[in-house]
């Protein structure tokens, strides 16, 4: 889903928690009747439907079919002998690993240059962000139109260019697709990125720049001794929200390639909607998205101790 | 602004020539990347189909543009689809679900950034833990309540569920705005009698009104585009939301209408980013949340 978003980076914790009394005044009250709503609507909306995923992969639940008997481990059991299920597995770690790695090295100076000012400078921030403005369900069409096999526009520059002798099966190659679903999610996310690095650049103080330079530090270094340090928490807390919108994507990866060809691109997404929704297997489909789940909650632990520390 | 970035990191050491190749070329050559599937989608939408599928090596063949436009997409899109009614839909449901993560969060926001009391700390760190729980982990469950409840291919099973990905962040924005706010404000009306409530709406929300636009119009975009939960939960075409209706209804099988796909694309992708060029300042400060908070 399109929950691909916006961060609340380096998220402080509410300061209530700080200065917490005992007491039950008027205010302790209010404050419960206010965050109520909230409150109950994710616990009705996520915490439970998340139980009952659990529930589910336990199960034999079917689409359409009222029996529904506890089978213990046995969706696990069928998914570990599932050749596709380990094959996703892998694809899930390549696209997430490939997209971050190139997210940040074509992020990293682009910050740096949106960092500095120039003429139209306004222009091109605002451009950026287009395509994690524009949803990710059209703007994956037009990409799937420009990998088409017979009419790929980049196929026509590649070759007009001298670089392909032949036209490329973007789509229909098995590492080919992968490398097609990994530049969407790239395009689409480095925004994100570059918003992030941008905004933890601006924090780090022009004086301290200067006094390094002054010191007889270059460029290299006072990256690393200087920039580094300051902008390393919002960097991580930025890096681990988009670790978590890739490693979990389901839009991108389907409208492109549906997982194919031959379960090449298949993620936990795409396999779990697979089975559990086309297929109609709901355990087994709940089995298969909970597998997300150790990595998501290392994650959340990594990030809550960051968050506190600060 | 330019004064602070300006001196900022500084401008390109160096020779002119450097600026160029290190700096002004390689940033065309992003920009052009970034903006060149739009382009494409726009192209596609006016080129007639004798156009579209023609081969490369026809004499006649210009690759980045049309010599003869066409509406004969467009007119495709609202006579045998029903476009109208994605729009229409699309524009219903994100605005409820909006409302309702505003009104949750607000006030969600306005207990955790000012009132003292037990558990707080645990709630607060509670949503922002949803804020994280990807709908790649729900909809599968979500798909069995929303059939319990009656409530499949329907507007609802979409306004309902939305808000579990907008109020956490919602909540997370505003409260770093409601921290920004000076506690006098609230406190000189409170001392002249003023409930907490009518502190809170009739001084507080005035002075939040940046964020809860932000909030409001991040909200909106993430709704309007949302594609999981829209894809399990609606079936039939009238029911559908723009990105959940262009790709099911006009890709049958193997075959795509790639004209009126475009066509489709384009006008959904319209909504959003007018909003989005209007109130880019809001958006960046939703992106980048509650760094101030």
């Amino acid at each position: 889903m399109t929950q691909e978003l916006a961060t609340p980076s380096a998220v402080p914790i509410p300061t209530a928690a700080a200065g917490v009394r005992s007491g039950w005044g008027r205010e302790s009250i209010q404050g419960f009747i206010w965050i109520a709503p909230a409150f109950l609507y994710l616990v009705f909306f996520i915490a439970y439907p998340f139980v009952m995923s659990m529930y589910l992969s336990l199960s034999s639940a079917r689409v359409g079919s009222p029996e529904n008997h506890f089978v213990g481990l046995l969706n696990y059991q069928r998914l570990f002998q599932d050749p596709v299920f380990w094959q996703t597995v892998r694809n899930s770690f390549v696209f997430t690993i490939g997209s971050e790695l190139i997210r940040l090295i074509i992020g990293l100076p682009l910050a740096f240059a949106l960092n500095r000012s120039f003429k139209g400078k306004r222009i091109v921030q605002g451009v950026i962000l287009i395509p994690f403005v524009i949803p990710i369900a059209l703007s994956a069409l037009a990409w799937k139109w420009m990998f088409d096999s017979l009419y790929s526009v980049i196929n026509w520059m590649l070759m007009h260019a001298g670089l392909i002798e032949y036209p490329w099966q973007w789509l229909g190659e098995p590492g080919l697709a992968m490398s097609a679903v990994i530049i969407l999610n790239v395009w689409r996310g480095f925004p994100f990125s570059a918003v992030i690095l941008l905004a933890g650049l601006t924090a780090v103080p022009q004086e301290v720049i200067e006094a390094a330079k002054i010191d007889g530090a270059g460029p290299l270094r006072r990256f690393h001794y200087v920039v580094v340090p300051i902008i390393r928490p919002i960097l991580f807390v930025g890096l681990l929200y988009s670790i978590v919108f890739s490693f979990t994507d389901f839009s991108a990866v389907w409208l492109l390639t549906q997982g194919g060809p031959y379960n090449t691109t298949h993620v936990f997404g795409t396999y779990a909607y697979n089975i559990g929704i086309n297929a109609g297997d709901i355990g087994m489909g709940a089995a298969i998205t909970l597998f997300i789940f150790p990595l998501l909650a290392f994650i959340v632990i990594v990030m809550l101790r960051l968050l506190r520390r600060e | 602004m330019a004064g602070r970035a300006g001196s900022g990191a500084g401008m390109v050491e160096g020779a002119r020539w450097r600026k160029w190749v290190f700096f002004y070329i390689p940033l065309t050559v992003f920009v052009v990347g970034t903006l060149f599937p739009f382009y494409w989608m726009l192209v596609t939408a006016f080129r007639p189909d004798a156009e579209l599928y023609r081969p490369w090596r026809a004499v006649n063949n210009t690759p980045f543009w049309t010599l003869h436009p066409t509406y004969e997409h467009f007119v495709y899109l609202f006579r045998e689809t029903m476009f109208g009614a994605w729009l229409f839909n699309t524009m219903f449901i994100a605005i409820i679900s909006t409302l309702i993560s505003i009104f949750c969060g607000l006030l969600a926001g306005y207990s955790l950034a000012r009132l003292r009391f037990p558990l707080a700390g645990a709630l607060g760190t509670g949503i922002f833990v949803t804020y994280l729980v990807p709908a790649t982990l729900l909809f599968i469950p979500l798909a069995t309540i929303v059939r319990n409840f009656r409530l499949g291919d329907t507007p609802w099973s979409l306004i309902l569920t939305y808000p579990t990905f907008l109020i956490p962040f919602v909540t997370w924005l505003l409260m770093g705005y409601f921290k920004t706010i000076p506690r006098e404000l609230e406190e000189c009306a409170r001392i002249d009698g003023a409930s907490r409530l009518r502190a809170m709406v009739q001084i507080v929300f005035p002075i939040a009104t940046p964020g809860i636009l932000s909030a409001g119009i991040f909200a909106f975009t993430l709704s309007w585009n949302e594609f999981t939960y829209a894809l399990v939960f609606l079936q039939s075409p009238q029911q559908k939301t723009v990105p959940v209706g262009v790709v099911s209804e006009l890709i049958r099988g193997d075959v795509f209408f790639w004209g009126p796909l475009m066509a489709g694309a384009l006008l959904g992708s319209i909504p959003v980013a007018l909003m989005y060029s209007f109130f880019v300042e809001h958006y960046v400060a939703g992106l980048t949340g509650a760094v101030k908070g």
